[in-house]
């Protein structure tokens, strides 16, 4: 549909280089842990940048998806299962939850379905916390301790950034992408002119919710150990709209820009506390959407034409920014 | 369990508690009504209002009615303040953008209140704290009391001003139509500076009031401002009666669903019922009331 | 000639305020009909009920001899009849050809007879003459570009029907008598054409047949010159005459 811009050829070679860091850098571990996070939240930064960029829908919901996906291949992994069989598993029980929840919520219009996936979110953690006879409740569940190597790890959070990488450059690419741009941009033009608005926001949301969910479930077999308060957390919810947002929301960098320093700032500044990262990157959202709500991505973007000696500006990128059509009623617009 | 003495007793406190629920949700109610804004740094300056509040009593050990009297203006000004620098320079573009803006806020409050306080449990011990009161036969929490009380005076003050003052119809008028209120020469920029200082005000406000009920953390206002979004949204998104309406429908439930269920999921009710009000009936209580008379 | 559109009994209440009242009438396919009425009248109303914005309260449409009634608009879109909004709504960030390129590859899917979506966008661009500005974003274009925009993004549906609501308000007359040209070049193509005007003189022009709408009544049918010298259209208009001193 159209064509992928030269950039993204980048991806591959940036792809290969990272594969090769574990084979130059050797057993470091430090090295690998940060490589392993990283590429965990540029898969999921990628993954919810597609219904949250592309489609517009801002979802501070996310750690449902990731919360299930890591209880599911937590249980499956009790049962018996080799983990890896579990991580498809794991996306599709995430995919199936996002369609019964996102049928309903994605016909609320954008900020209030934002609203709505707060309390799902939420909602999600405290159920599971109270479920204990599943979930292990308030002191979670420990897994099997033969788990493989750090490098391993590296590797699968690599694929699965890669596989994110794929997923949304092709949705870019393709009609889906325009249709989605088009409903992000006027959901009633886009209806009037053929566009299933509502196949095509769930099927959005089903396509991250399964990323999401394999995330999940890669997660709870590095960590060993699943609990409520942490893979459904808030925290976790956030973290990937922050990555997004800051990264540039909805364009195809983005997520990988916010995601490659989130997982680095977080480590560093870690103190006393261990959200006082989040502080850091409130004051940056701030600035972002009072000067450049293009994220990085924007700036980045600016300065390459600058250095490119005054560039024609790129064409409209379809999702570029915090620019959404809403009107001020919680119910789609539809028949009046 | 069910015995009428039981039942009412829950109907008691279910009243004490829907008069703190809509003190705490009209700040919400304003800001939303005049610029149609959704303020998620409520929660940031709900338990802002808290901490100061703590602040005070340890400072000067002022009681914390008082330092909820003490935040009034404090926090009308932060609100203003934030109105000015930050929310007016986004509201140009659409809806989200707000939002997340004050998303933004609110997660720098809530984590410069844990950089300063730390993650702790606080909370704050009067003389009166402890102590019950029997009214007709049910034994009452005096700080139940105070905060009821406390809520319906302002309540009371709120529903005067926005009767009898310019200011207070001013408001109204741009809930109402924004555009015709411009005609008639409201400055509608200005009435919203004010509607957010006010909306910050009360958080600061129901703040101070829920430290006499619960200790507190840096985390504490997400779950508030959850049940706040629920209660404007069962009332009626631009109905300010319909505020004491959801307050008090969301509080009734609360209340007798801990006769059924466990008590860790009772923040559970107001997520759901937020989830099912906004794709259901998202007029609140307010649609319906609406459709009778037509 | 067969009917495109019939409207049968066509009826839309919201609450008390009747906005459209028992409209009946049937639409004559490769005509342009147009459909006139004081501010108010229910003309839009009628129309979004056509399209699928708006459910009737009662009565029903037919597209081609199918009930269409109720259908969401992405499958009336899809079914071959499309409209424009009157306040326009192009995708801002999107180019000229990607806008178009959404008409073609949604609305017109399927019925494109083997050409790719964005080959059709580059045919219908040409046709309404905004070649030039393809790859301008669309919120850089000026009020009659984005007209014309709409216009090609409907076009490229490939529909039967064309629902064309105020094309001309705001226009200048060189620009008017741009648009005029081009809408009698698409029904040229075989396209049904029903549009919305206050411009008198455009639908004096262009139509076959004018229909006025007044208080969402039908109040007039008939060829351009009978309907605007109607006693009752002139009534609606101006007023009831004057009684003579």
């Amino acid at each position: 549909m159209r064509p992928l811009r030269p950039a993204s050829l980048a991806a591959p070679v940036l792809g290969i280089l990272l594969a090769l860091v574990p084979l130059v850098a050797g057993r470091n571990i430090t090295l690998l842990n940060l490589g392993f996070f990283t590429f965990l939240y540029v898969a999921q930064g990628l993954a919810w940048n597609i219904l949250g960029g592309y489609a517009g829908y801002v979802s501070f919901g996310y750690a449902a998806f990731f919360g299930l996906g890591a209880y599911t291949t937590a249980l499956l992994w009790l049962a018996g299962w080799p983990p890896v069989l579990t991580y498809p598993v794991a996306g599709l029980v995430a995919a199936a939850f996002s369609l019964v929840v996102g049928g309903p919520t994605l016909r609320l219009v954008g900020p209030y379905f934002s609203i709505a996936t707060i309390g799902v979110g939420e909602a999600m953690r405290i159920l599971m916390l109270n479920l204990d006879r599943i979930t292990g409740g308030a002191s979670g569940l420990n897994l099997p301790t033969t788990v493989p190597s750090k490098t391993w790890f590296y590797y699968a959070a690599l694929v699965f950034a890669a596989l994110a990488f794929g997923v949304a450059a092709w949705v870019r690419g393709s009609r889906f992408g325009l249709g989605l741009a088009a409903l992000r941009m006027d959901q009633e033009a886009a209806e009037s002119l053929g566009v299933r608005t509502a196949v095509f926001k769930n099927l959005a949301h089903v396509t991250s919710a399964v990323l999401v969910g394999a995330c999940g479930g890669l997660y709870a077999t590095y960590l060993q150990y699943v609990h409520p308060d942490t893979v459904f957390s808030f925290t976790e919810s956030i973290s990937l709209v922050l990555i997004a947002l800051i990264g540039g929301l909805g364009t195809l960098w983005g997520p990988i820009l916010g995601a490659g320093v989130f997982y680095a700032v977080q480590d560093y500044l870690q103190t006393s506390y261990p959200t006082f990262h989040l502080l850091a990157y409130g004051v940056l959202l701030i600035f972002i959407l009072l000067f450049e709500p293009k994220g990085l991505a924007g700036l980045v973007g600016r300065a390459w034409r600058r250095t490119r000696g005054g560039a024609p500006p790129p064409r409209a990128a379809a999702g570029a920014g915090v620019e959404m059509a809403g009107p001020g009623r919680p119910g789609a617009g539809g028949p009046a | 369990m069910f015995t009428a003495q039981n039942l009412l007793s829950v109907g008691v406190a279910a009243l004490l508690t829907a008069g703190l629920y809509a003190v705490m949700s009209y700040g919400l109610a304003i800001i939303y009504g005049v610029m149609k804004v959704i303020n998620l740094s409520n929660a940031g300056f709900l338990m802002l209002g808290a901490f100061m509040t703590l602040v005070y009593f340890q400072a000067w050990h002022l009681d914390p009615l008082a330092g909820a009297f003490v935040n009034l203006p404090v926090f009308f000004v932060a609100g203003w303040l934030v109105y000015r620098g930050l929310v007016r320079r986004v509201m140009t573009s659409l809806p989200l953008a707000s939002l997340l803006m004050l998303f933004a806020l609110w997660l720098v409050l809530q984590n410069l209140a844990l950089a300063i306080w730390g993650a702790d449990d606080q909370s704050i011990i009067t003389a009166y704290t402890y102590k019950a009161l029997s009214v007709f036969g049910f034994r009452i929490p005096v700080t139940r009391l105070l905060v009821f009380g406390v809520a319906l005076l302002v309540l009371g003050i709120l529903h005067y001003v926005l009767g009898h003052t310019y200011v207070g119809k001013a408001l109204r008028a741009t809930v109402q139509d924004p555009q015709a209120s411009l005609l008639v020469g409201i400055d509608t920029d200005r009435i919203s500076a004010v509607a957010f200082g006010l909306g910050t005000a009360f958080a600061g406000f129901a703040g101070s009031l829920l430290t006499l009920l619960f200790s507190f953390t840096p985390d504490f206002g997400g779950a508030f401002q959850l049940k706040s979004f629920t209660i404007i949204v069962l009332g009626g998104l631009e109905n300010f009666a319909g505020v004491t309406v959801g307050a008090a429908i969301l509080a009734f439930v609360e209340s007798f669903a801990v006769l059924f269920m466990k008590a860790s999921l009772q923040n559970v009710i107001a997520y759901a019922l937020l989830v099912i009000v906004l794709i259901v009936m998202p007029g609140g209580v307010a649609q319906l009331w609406s459709r009778n008379r037509s | 000639m067969s009917a495109a559109l019939v409207l049968d009994h066509v009826t839309k209440r919201f609450g008390g305020l009747v906005a459209v009242h028992d409209v009946a009438v049937e639409i004559a396919a490769g005509q342009i009909t147009g459909l006139i009425g004081p501010n108010g009248a229910g003309k839009t109303t009628l129309f979004r009920m056509i399209s699928g914005g708006t459910r009737p309260s009662a009565g029903r449409v037919l597209f081609q001899g199918r009930e269409i009634t109720g259908w969401s608009p992405h499958a009336v879109c899809r079914g071959g009849l499309c409209g424009t909004y009157q306040l326009v709504r192009p995708f801002p960030d999107l180019t000229v050809l990607e806008n178009v390129t959404v008409g073609a590859a949604f609305g017109g899917s399927g019925r494109l007879g083997g050409r790719t979506p964005r080959a059709e966008a580059e045919e219908v661009l040409e046709f309404t003459g905004l070649a030039a500005r393809r790859d301008v974003p669309a919120s850089a274009l000026t009020l009659a570009q984005r007209k014309r925009l709409e216009v090609a993004r409907a076009l490229a549906t490939r529909p039967s029907v064309l629902l064309l609501d105020e094309v001309l308000a705001g226009l200048t007359p060189a620009e008017s008598q741009q648009a005029v040209a081009l809408v009698r070049r698409i029904r040229d193509r075989g396209v049904t054409i029903v549009m919305i005007e206050h411009v008198m003189r455009a639908v004096m022009d262009l139509s076959d047949r004018v229909l006025v709408l007044n208080y969402g009544r039908l109040i007039a049918d008939g060829p351009p010159a009978v309907v605007t010298s109607d006693p009752q259209v002139i009534e609606a208009y101006l007023g009831p005459r004057l009684e003579d001193p």
